[in-house]
């Protein structure tokens, strides 16, 4: 063993730590309600001139991680989701991918019409999938407007080729909820 | 600890690996004791040259302990017994090679032949990380559709339909037959005709992300009458709960997130995407050969799956320890 | 050498993505085949009395001929049609319900929240009488399968009669708007939900439900119409005791004869969760006391789930109008493996037999492709064609009256099959056709599109789609997506057809004037001559037309052609409900043929009235 031995394995080891592991992190599997999902709003008029309170950073986290977003892939698919709104491209449900949203395309908003439900349609999911299974799911929504990184979306689909692949959808702007439909 | 106790502490453990429910040298099915009789051939013919190669090294090395004459060297007489030798050795191979190749051919014939008319079908398709087994049959209305087990009659050829929703896994019965890849996207099969009954122990031998390793198959061959028997028993849907616990229990699977994946017949839980319970207290074991079948490790998986299978797909959803009691006490009736 | 022959691939590669990817023109225009039979079927007799005037259900009458007797508007003189007056309902979702008109009123019912309108006819731009607001939930929205679609109510006997989307049906005062009943039949937590016009008749409010991409089990309850109290109800799967198949039931084949084969041609349970909805048309036999209907689709559409010929799902029943008890039934499609409901409509007709004797029949247009004659006392099949390009099925058996499916067609799972035709709105969806016993002739607007079909395993949650497949639909042979076809029962072949660019997605019209009408997505409403199928008038509506156009007598006599123009239901999704094309597989498959819809109409809720000039 030359001198350099601890010297190299140091080097390799500084690279791979530096090179975004964030974007593999697995979460934490036992703590169901680490990240419960907040009550938010979908409006942007709050008397008194509030504004909508800022997206958690923890919750801003999950659009970076690419296990987050791969098991809201697996999800929307067996959840039904794209039963009513397809690849994105919505049918019973609204589109999901492009810049429309009718109750906040915010993350955390996203998750909260997973578990409240909202009216004209969209079914309360609470009670039937767990906190961590809406963040993951909200993660993914966002993804299919693009407005995740590219190096965390999963390149394929599971089925028939649908939509271009993730790495290459573009980014919509997000309209808020009030924004004209 | 010595070299040679370590020696002698292997060997000790090496049968170990020989016996019980998970032995690919058990020859409990058709094909399995096909590749114990050709393993056996093999490991003969291959012994035997091997002592006679080695003899013939050792004795080589034991004349060449003399040393060399300047007339050795310069007169090479062929030997008088080198042909004759050289012919016989050759004929040794030839022979040793055909027996081998013969018995190859043999077994593979016969292994042909017992898959040649199954009279039992079933389809094996593997998930992330466990077993969905569906038994066909021509009258639709008795199909079977269990998880993480298979019961075979025996000396019944079974012919194993295998297709994958997601990765490459592998089914091994180690005491039945080899080894066959489940591909998602193509459609692969394999035979069983299991000679013996008992409880033998599946796995899946490829791998296949981070449970790979916790992803068994309960086996078990019994007679055709005990097998009838479990057949029509699967065909019935689900008990009613009858206790107020069991039914708090029934609730709380029917209306929450159990029923967003699983399947009890008989009640308003009609998911398709995991294991089906109609049945889970029949089995031996839990999540796929996880943890046997008690009512403490039935808590303990439904409390925090995710603490006994690291990053499978059931969530841990946070049960309070009486909504826990009462979903495992509805699991319990579930015969 | 190498270089040569990798530029000269390069060049066939170019030349094959040229030919094969630009829009390829299709000829427009009317395509003619010859003369129609003399022979001519003649409309069931006691189910379709001489024409009132009136307008009072849906198919015009009980045999569903929607053919109108007013002969005031003729080819000499549609070319100056002009608009009497319009209404808007206010809705922008996909209109399909036809205005009715009794007397000096004429009602109009909208797609979701089911407003219905009375307008006094009697008035100059026909004022609103009274407004009905019956407000059904808005979740029901969430989880109708192709748009919250009504397809009409039933005037009888001084009420109205109609379903909401929520699941109830009501019945309605047509001189006040009074609500007089409500029942509740249909459940939204299950996925449920009630679309179809009902029927009436015999003192019945027949009701049938929606929800077969849902995993609702299918049902046809009869309330009686002066209390909306549950006189019996039919499920489509089950046991024979729930699915109403007594001693008086005989198939007209073997493979629909049979004990519970509701249940045993299913794995266990699954018929619990099977389809099998009654979303269509219902058509009736005053004589013989039989209604008739179709099945929709088994659910999921991944059919390695459900194993089995999966009855009584995707065929037609004949059941006894007083207690529901079954008649005959005769699976159209068993095993269903593209979502080929058995919904469309049923006209009842006197068929000329081979002796000159008249067989009572029912002819019928199929989601299969295949245009069904059947004597409509046992079900027999007498002639069945294909109406349109079919490579999903190879025929049928005419000794066990089996569907032959072709193998290579058949969807399988983790893998796609290419080029299946007709694809899931089959080659004519619910949109119903209309019969002229003047040439005899059947006016089917319909479909001609194919589909790549990749299946997978569907999971059940209640009130959320079963489906389990992804689908693209693309234009059939020759590029059109749609065709009018005009089709001789008797000759059992077409004597013409027009070729239409978009879907038809709007019922038919035919009048005993000689005219033919029917409306495209785009919204042209379109007056043909029912012998030939030349063009002699049309007109360019708000929005896209998939409604039921009508004809009237007004009070003041004269004859009045009105329709309703409000794109949407589930070809016009892109639009009614704004979704993005980018996404081929939205709409169960739909927007990638509809792609170009959101630049050829918007949404609408219009209802025209057109009339001659003075």
């Amino acid at each position: 063993m030359s001198s350099r031995f601890p010297a190299r394995f140091l080097a390799l080891g500084l690279i791979a730590a530096l090179c975004g592991c964030q974007r593999e992190n697995r979460q934490d599997w036992n703590k169901p309600h680490a990240r419960a999902v907040p009550a938010t709003s979908p409006d942007t008029i709050f008397p008194g001139g509030a504004a909508v309170p800022p997206l958690d950073a923890r919750a801003a986290s999950f659009e970076g991680n690419a296990h987050v977003i791969a098991r809201g892939q697996q999800l929307f698919a067996t959840m039904n989701c794209s039963g009513c709104h397809s690849h994105g491209g919505g049918g019973m449900g609204p589109a999901l991918m492009d810049d429309k949203w009718l109750y906040g395309g915010r993350i955390d908003q996203i998750a909260a019409s997973i578990m409240e439900g909202r009216p004209n349609g969209m079914p309360s999911w609470r009670g039937k999938l767990t906190d961590q299974q809406m963040w993951q799911l909200a993660a993914y929504v966002r993804s299919l407007s693009g407005q995740v990184r590219k190096d965390a979306v999963s390149a394929r689909a599971d089925e028939v080729s649908n939509t271009p692949p993730q790495t290459q959808v573009k980014r919509e702007p997000v309209l808020p909820a009030d924004g004209p439909q | 600890m010595t070299l040679r106790g370590a020696a002698w502490a292997l060997l000790a453990i090496l049968p170990g690996g020989c016996a019980g429910a998970q032995n690919a040298l058990g020859g409990e099915g058709a094909e399995g004791s096909n590749f114990v009789q050709l393993f056996t051939v093999f490991m003969i013919v291959c012994a035997v040259m091997y002592v006679l190669i080695t003899a013939g090294l050792l004795i080589a090395l034991w004349r060449r302990r003399q040393p060399l004459t300047v007339e050795d060297r310069r007169h090479h007489e062929t030997s008088s017994a080198i042909r004759p030798a050289l012919i016989g050795w050759t004929a040794l191979v030839v022979a040793g090679l055909t027996a081998l190749t013969v018995a190859s051919f043999f077994t593979d014939r016969s292994n042909a032949a017992n898959s040649a008319s199954p009279k039992l079908s079933l389809t094996v398709t593997a998930n992330q990380w466990w077993w969905d087994v569906e038994y066909q049959s021509a009258d639709a209305s008795r199909t079977v559709h269990t998880a993480n087990e298979i019961h075979l009659p025996v000396g019944v050829p079974a012919q194993v339909t295998l297709k994958s929703n997601d990765v490459i896994h592998s089914l091994w019965i180690p005491n039945l037959a080899g080894k066959q890849d489940l591909i998602p996207g193509r459609v692969t099969d394999i035979q069983f005709v299991p000679r013996k009954t008992g409880n033998y122990r599946g796995q899946c031998a490829e791998f296949c992300g981070i449970q790979h390793t916790l992803m068994a198959l309960d086996v078990t061959v019994e007679s055709k009458a005990d097998f009838q028997r479990w057949y029509e028993a699967q065909l019935k849907p689900a008990p009613p709960p009858a206790t107020p616990q069991q039914l708090a229990g029934y609730r709380y699977f029917a209306t929450r997130e159990c029923s967003s994946c699983h399947n009890i017949g008989g009640t308003p839980a009609s998911g398709q995407i995991a294991p089906d319970l109609t049945h889970f207290a029949s089995r031996r074991s839990i999540a796929a050969g996880t943890l046997p079948m008690t009512r403490a490790n039935l808590a303990r998986w439904v409390a925090d799956p995710q603490a006994v299978k690291k990053g499978n797909n059931m969530p841990t959803i946070g049960m309070t320890d009486a909504e826990v009691d009462s979903v495992v006490s509805y699991l319990e009736t579930l015969k | 050498m190498a270089m040569i022959a990798l530029l000269a691939m390069g060049l066939v590669a170019a030349v094959l993505i040229w030919r094969f990817s630009r829009d390829r023109a299709f000829e427009t225009g009317v395509t003619n085949y010859g003369e129609s039979s003399a022979i001519k079927a003649v409309p069931a007799p006691a189910a379709s009395p001489a024409d009132d005037g009136n307008w009072t259900m849906p198919g015009k009458d009980y045999a569903s001929t929607r053919f109108s007797g007013l002969k005031q508007i003729e080819p000499a003189n549609v070319g100056k049609l002009g608009v009497a007056f319009t209404f808007s309902t206010g809705t922008t979702e996909g209109f399909e319900a036809p205005p009715l008109v009794v007397g000096p009123t004429m009602y109009v019912v909208s797609p979701w929240p089911n407003n219905v309108f009375a307008l006094d006819l009697t008035k100059p731009g026909a004022p609103t009488k009274w407004t009905y607001e019956p407000k059904p939930a808005a979740a029901a929205k969430g989880v109708a399968c192709c748009g919250p679609v009504n397809r009409g109510a039933v005037y009888s006997g001084g009420r109205l009669y109609m379903n909401l989307l929520d699941g109830h049906t009501v019945a309605v005062d047509a001189s006040s708007g009074r609500e007089i009943w409500r029942t509740k039949l249909a459940d939204i937590q299950k996925g449920e939900t009630i679309t179809m016009a009902p029927l009436v008749a015999d003192g019945k409010v027949l009701v049938g439900n929606s929800g077969g991409e849902m995993g609702v089990r299918g049902w046809l309850a009869a309330l009686d119409a002066g209390s909306g109290k549950l006189a019996w109800k039919a499920y489509s799967t089950g046991p024979d005791s729930e699915a109403l198949i007594g001693s008086d039931y005989r198939a007209p084949y073997s493979q629909d004869q049979g004990k519970d084969l509701g249940v045993k041609s299913w794995g266990p349970e699954q018929w619990k969760i099977g389809g099998g909805t009654v979303w269509g048309w219902i058509s009736y036999d005053p004589e013989l006391k039989l209604i008739y209907y179709g099945t929709s689709n088994p659910g999921p559409w991944n059919a390695e789930q459900r194993p089995g010929d999966n009855k009584w799902t995707a065929g037609v029943f004949a059941r006894d109008i007083g207690t529901g008890q079954a008649r005959w039934f005769y699976q159209s499609t068993p095993h269903d493996l593209f979502d080929h409901d058995d919904i469309n409509e049923i006209l009842l007709v006197d068929w000329p037999g081979r002796n000159g004797q008249r067989i009572p029949a029912l002819i019928r247009p199929s989601r299969n492709g295949y245009f069904y004659v059947q004597d409509r006392r046992n079900g027999r099949i007498l002639s069945v064609d294909p109406y349109a390009h079919i490579n999903a099925y190879k025929g049928v058996d005419l000794n066990s009256g089996r569907l032959i499916p072709a193998a290579e067609k058949e969807p399988k799972e983790g893998r796609v099959v290419r080029n299946i035709c007709p694809g899931p709105p089959g080659a004519k969806d619910w949109n119903p056709s209309a019969f002229s016993p003047i040439t005899g002739l059947v006016y089917i607007p319909h479909l001609n599109i194919c589909m790549d079909m990749g299946v997978k395993n569907a999971n059940y949650i209640a009130g959320t789609p079963f489906v389990g497949a992804d689908v693209k639909m693309y234009a059939g042979p020759g590029g059109n997506r749609g065709a009018f076809t005009a089709w001789d029962p008797v000759a059992r072949r077409k004597v013409f057809e027009i070729k239409e660019d978009l879907p038809l997605w709007s019922p038919a019209l035919a009048t005993a004037g000689g005219l033919v009408f029917y409306g495209t997505m785009d919204g042209w409403f379109k007056a043909i001559d029912a012998r030939n199928g030349k063009l002699l008038w049309q007109y360019k509506t708000g929005s896209g037309i998939i409604g039921q156009p009508i004809s009237y007598r007004g009070p003041d006599g004269r004859q009045y052609i009105a329709v309703p123009s409000g794109v949407g239901g589930w070809a016009g999704a892109i639009v009614s409900a704004d979704l993005d094309e980018r996404d081929p597989t939205a709409a169960l498959g739909f927007v990638n043929v509809t792609k170009d819809l959101k630049k050829r109409t918007t949404k609408g809720g219009t209802v025209y009235v057109f009339a001659l000039p003075g």
